[in-house]
């Protein structure tokens, strides 16, 4: 016997989702269903607000709401400047707000350059960094947040290549030990990176 | 080290066995089919928690059971360790000391072997990928960093060699992405070309004596790096990388035509000389078996050199494809040195006189029906 129409459709959505195969969306379809129709309405809601209210800034490619464009951080006059902290995905931007140890503006690429994956330089939100920079000279310098991983770091190098011609000041986080941690916990390459990465003290 | 015993439960065609070794040689003797293979196949699966006959776990439980143990206790200098393998449907859980591991990682070394099957003569004749294969494997074992930039290299390359598609096909017309790939290319790969020159000068010299032994002291043998950037033994790894890339930049126009890399690491071969001539070529079926196990015996030195322990040796059917004076050799290689598994069907004449004090298990049908102790 087949599902009804309505629940096998609910379940084939959920598969749709990552981490997600039949058996699981089958339970979260019948879990759906013994919810609070109130619940599931707001629910529901959420989700085609989500996709419907939100739109990335024409400034900096953060996620934003229709109505607030350019976003929040790029309109804050009270934030540095000078500084732009780039980084691969909005989640980043969120993770670096957290510390409210940085106070610059941020530019958000949406993806890193992989040809091998089919993306190139121009299909990342690069060329509204270039244009962003030619226009606010007061922005002298680009910290680059990019993962480390071979794809972050060819991004990383690519913008470095772009940029210094230009006399922009670019930058590269550091990597190596976790803040913490024990050295002896730590794994080989991780150590390898943080002894090539060492500081006079 | 030395593995003491072993036990197999559902393993093959093992229903319950038990076997306690000698220090030295073990033979297993038998007809074709009756398992003897399968049990040299167990130490290696124990060392390493994967077959190198199958990639699927499943075929290692016995026919319509649900679950297989392998365990065994390994002697090193000062400790005793118990080991032990449980397959199932669920996967496989390794123990050391009875501790259950959470990483493969962390079992995998706690027992080294080194295996020598007929298949190995392709490490001399078969394509240069076995080679760089071989030594990718054999290098990663002792050399973590080595391990981390071949995967790197090989994730670079890849993109490299789609934006070069990319570039051939028009889609885009922007070097300066490309400078960064083959910055990045040159920058790994250059630390590969370094690493793979050092483990091959290392090899060589362990290999020589073993293989001027083997052959009488009338060959000897070389081992030539073959690879597409030019630089000489002991450059330094700054000239490397300045190589890499001025060849890399030579062949850009071609590279761009072709949509793909020309040169670097992934191309590297080894040419094994014997007494001035390529032995995949011109060498006889004896020298390149020669070649084989001089190459495989060295990495039990390196392996010596580089953890302070002798690996243990396994040997597949490698005897009754050697001549009396190569297997005279092989013998008098290992004797009093390495603990060592011998599979055959018989045992030639040579053999008998020169292992000294082998034990001898004689395999029928998943059962050993005599063992003895040789004196």
């Amino acid at each position: 016997m087949d599902y009804p129409e309505p629940i096998a459709k609910l379940i084939d959505s959920y598969t749709k989702l990552p981490g997600i195969g039949s058996k699981t969306a089958t339970r979260l379809a019948f879990y759906t269903l013994g919810m609070d129709e109130k619940d599931v309405l707001d629910f529901s809601k959420s989700l085609v607000s989500a996709k419907k209210d939100l739109t990335f800034c024409s400034v900096c490619g953060n996620i934003t709401e229709n109505s607030i464009n350019p976003c929040v951080i790029c309109r804050d006059a009270t934030r540095d400047q000078s500084t732009v902290f780039v980084v691969e995905n909005s989640r980043d931007v969120m993770a670096m707000e957290n510390t409210r140890d940085y106070h610059g503006l941020y530019h958000i690429l949406n993806g890193v350059i992989s040809p091998s994956a089919g993306t190139g330089p121009e299909d990342i939100n690069l060329p509204s960094l270039i244009r962003r920079l030619s226009e606010h000279q007061e922005i002298d310098e680009v910290i680059v947040g990019t993962n480390v991983t071979a794809e972050g770091e060819a991004t990383a190098m690519y913008l470095a290549r772009l940029l210094k011609p230009a006399g922009i000041k670019v930058t590269r986080l550091a990597h190596g030990l976790a803040v913490g941690s024990d050295i002896d916990y730590a794994d080989q390459l991780t150590l390898i990176k943080a002894v090539q990465g060492r500081t006079e003290l | 080290m030395e593995l003491q015993s072993l036990r197999l439960v559902n393993y093959r065609n093992y229903t319950d066995l038990t076997l306690n070794f000698s220090d030295g040689v073990n033979v297993f003797l038998g007809e074709n089919a009756q398992g003897k293979t399968n049990l040299l196949e167990s130490i290696y699966v124990l060392a390493l928690a994967r077959s190198h006959r199958t990639s699927s776990d499943k075929d290692l439980i016995r026919w319509q059971e649900k679950e297989a143990t392998i365990s065994g206790r390994v002697k090193k200098n000062i400790s005793d360790t118990p080991l032990s393998l449980h397959f199932s449907n669920k996967g496989k859980k390794a123990r050391v000391n009875h501790l259950e591991q959470s990483k493969l990682s962390q079992y995998i070394g706690q027992l080294n072997v080194i295996l020598f099957a007929p298949e190995d003569l392709e490490l001399v004749k078969g394509a240069p990928s076995v080679r760089r294969r071989f030594i990718d494997m054999e290098f990663g074992q002792m050399n973590p960093l080595y391990l981390y930039n071949t995967t790197q290299y090989r994730r670079i390359l890849k993109e490299r060699n789609a934006y070069l598609k990319r570039l051939q096909m028009k889609q885009t017309t922007d070097t300066i992405f490309l400078d960064v790939l083959t910055e990045q290319l040159v920058d790994i790969g250059s630390q590969v070309l370094l690493a793979r020159q050092t483990f091959l000068e290392r090899l060589e010299v362990a290999a020589q004596p073993i293989h001027a032994e083997i052959s009488n002291k009338r060959e000897t043998l070389t081992l030539r790096y073959q690879t597409s950037i030019d630089f000489e033994k002991g450059t330094d790894l700054a000239t490397i990388k300045a190589v890499f890339e001025q060849t890399l930049k030579k062949q850009q126009t071609r590279e761009i035509m072709q949509g793909s890399t020309l040169v670097g690491p992934h191309r590297d071969d080894i040419q094994f000389i014997v007494n001035d001539n390529d032995v995949a070529v011109f060498g006889s079926q004896g020298q390149q078996r020669t070649t084989a196990l001089a190459i495989k015996l060295a990495e039990i030195d390196l392996m010596q050199q580089e953890t302070g322990e002798y690996p243990i040796l396994l040997l597949d059917d490698v005897l009754s494809e050697l001549d009396a004076n190569r297997q005279t050799h092989l013998l008098l290689a290992i004797q009093d040195k390495v603990q060592t598994f011998i599979t055959a069907p018989t045992l030639s004449d040579v053999a008998r006189q020169l292992i000294h004090a082998p034990k001898v298990f004689h395999v029928q049908q998943g059962e050993i029906v005599l063992e003895e102790q040789v004196e």
